[in-house]
């Protein structure tokens, strides 16, 4: 991965008094597919709008294929493609005129959408405010891939997909990594965000509050792990670094372990361990972990 | 630009049609009744003689309703003209407001087209269909002029289209930039219906009380006047000039701000 694709600087957005997003910084690099997580009005849209320029940043900046997103926003446009989180539809328009024209704006041949669209099974001939809220979604995700721009920047693509199209979404995205192309995606939909992207960041009450590859973010967080033991552990046994005990019933212990799992690995090696199971948490439950907590003032970001 | 501007054509050609089609069939047919009006002036002049001048002078009639530029101004111009145009020119107008509205408006503009561009073909679909709306218009008085007689003058009647088509520009304009500013089309339509309405009220107001006559003057309809022009050729330029101000400074305006403005989910 080489230069951003977008670069964010200190980016705040305010409306009024009203908190927007507070000084965000990250950066994508090119051919990254990027999650951005985050809870309706955690800020991802307003975060979304100022990379397109529709919204003037209260202080910071966003740089969008080496382009000011507010200043310079057509130019920086150029190399953008981008789904809507509720794809708008003009009078009576049919699927296929609405992205002709959007082909035509950008200077995409007449039915460059209809490989896409067929992948998608999205009928063109039906007119876009008759179609029902996932049909629609979908011509938001032809519009958006259609042409060949170096980076796609998608609001909650799939909210309303079926599990196919949603499938289909994601090999999308994957044919669009593998063609070089960055992908900025903004979710609340954690396992396609867990499987399509190569990081994650999370935004809560307009802070992000990390940037991590999903395994690491899921790595430096608690996973569940079961017990049955041959005899009842003596006390303190599990007395670990990053390792606590949630119940201990006579044979059967459940623990918590966060990150290296080794030193607990060595300590039941000197068990007779009847049966063991490891649950891996959820990228949901790592999610959840950040709504829990207090909300952070700081955060580190993972290198790319 | 072209994409952006072919596209209000399209999407406006319903209204732009079913309005001119309104405004042609009223303006046609009440020019047939014109030879009736002429032949029936005196019968017509003893009745409005029970109404008092000024009211009549409020509504655009002064003098005989035999008079080619009374009977223009009078049913044509001053009633018909006013209330098509103002529709027409805010129902386009705001359409800026309801993409936003709608979330469209993200569409074409997360593309390479810039704002400016977006809104100026906007800005030209509004002058083409203002533009339709008054040959339609002229076209039907015209078209009925070729039945019945005497002729109304062909070049006097066009100056009063452009005089006509002005004001519906001045609205357009100043609605554009109440669209913009607002972002909401039932906000900056209502408003932009608001000040025609307050406007036709303080015209008429005016007339009938010479102690507020002044205040007249802070209202378009004040110059929007054909009967003169039309009766004697003398074309109020002045007037014209300060709609086509009016309607430059409000696309112009319109223009700055939405250019700099937020456009929020």
């Amino acid at each position: 991965m080489g230069t951003d694709a977008i670069e964010v600087i200190g980016l705040t957005k305010r409306y009024g008094k009203r908190r927007g997003v507070l000084d965000l910084d990250f950066g994508i690099g090119e051919n990254e597919v990027f999650g951005f997580l985050g809870p309706n009005g955690a800020g991802k849209t307003t975060t979304i709008r100022v990379l397109l320029g529709f919204l003037r940043p209260t202080a910071g900046r966003a740089i969008v294929m080496g382009h000011d997103s507010w200043r310079d926003a057509a130019a920086a446009h150029v190399g953008v493609a981008y789904a809507s989180a509720d794809p708008a539809y003009l009078g009576s328009l049919t699927a296929g005129e609405q992205l002709d024209y959007m082909a035509r704006l950008r200077d995409l041949p007449s039915g460059a959408w209809r490989p896409v669209a067929e992948r998608l099974e999205l009928d063109p001939t039906v007119q876009v405010r008759k179609l029902s809220r996932g049909n629609r979604q979908k011509v938001g995700v032809v519009q958006a891939f259609m042409g060949r721009e170096p980076l796609l920047v998608m609001d909650e693509p799939t909210s309303g997909l079926d599990p196919l199209m949603q499938r289909e979404f994601l090999t999308l995205v994957s044919e669009a990594r593998a063609d070089g192309r960055t992908v900025f995606l903004s979710s609340h939909n954690l396992p396609e965000v867990e499987r399509a992207c190569d990081r994650v960041g999370i935004i809560r009450e307009g802070r992000l509050v990390d940037v991590s590859t999903v395994a690491d973010l899921q790595a430096s967080h608690w996973r569940s792990v079961s017990l049955v033991l041959t005899e009842p552990p003596s006390p303190g046994l599990f007395d670990l670094p990053n390792v606590r005990v949630m119940s201990a019933s006579a044979r059967d212990v459940h623990l918590e372990v966060q990150g290296d799992v080794n030193p607990l690995l060595r300590r039941l090696a000197t068990l007779e361990v009847r049966d063991i199971s490891i649950a891996t948490l959820e990228i949901e439950d790592v999610f959840l972990g950040y709504y829990e907590a207090p909300a952070p003032v700081a955060r580190e970001e993972a290198p790319r | 630009m072209m994409t952006a501007f072919r596209l209000e054509l399209v999407r406006g050609r319903m209204l732009v049609l079913w309005v001119g089609l309104v405004a042609m069939v009223y303006a046609g047919g009440i020019t047939l009744f014109y030879p009736t009006i002429l032949e029936n002036a005196a019968q017509f002049e003893k009745l409005l003689e029970v109404y008092p001048k000024q009211l009549m002078a409020a509504f655009g009639i002064h003098g005989s309703l035999g008079d080619q530029g009374t009977f223009l101004n009078s049913y044509v111009f001053q009633f018909m003209w006013p209330l098509v145009a103002a529709i027409l020119a805010i129902l386009l107008a705001t359409r800026v407001a309801a993409d936003a509205e709608s979330g469209f408006l993200d569409l074409p503009l997360s593309t390479r087209l810039p704002r400016l561009r977006y809104l100026a073909s906007s800005i030209a679909g509004q002058v083409v269909a203002i533009t339709f709306l008054g040959l339609m218009t002229i076209g039907a008085v015209m078209a009925v002029d070729l039945i019945i007689a005497p002729d109304f003058p062909t070049d006097r009647l066009i100056l009063a289209g452009l005089h006509a088509l002005l004001l519906g520009l001045a609205i357009a304009g100043v609605t554009t930039l109440l669209a913009v500013i607002f972002l909401d089309r039932g906000k900056a339509g209502g408003v932009a219906a608001g000040i025609l309405i307050l406007m036709y009220l303080l015209n008429v107001l005016a007339q009938l009380t010479p102690d507020i006559a002044d205040v007249g003057r802070l209202s378009a309809f004040r110059y929007f006047d054909v009967r003169n022009l039309i009766d004697t050729g003398t074309y109020p330029l002045g007037d014209s000039l300060l709609y086509l101000a009016v309607a430059v400074a409000g696309w112009l305006l319109a223009l700055w701000v939405f250019r700099r403005r937020d456009l929020a989910a």
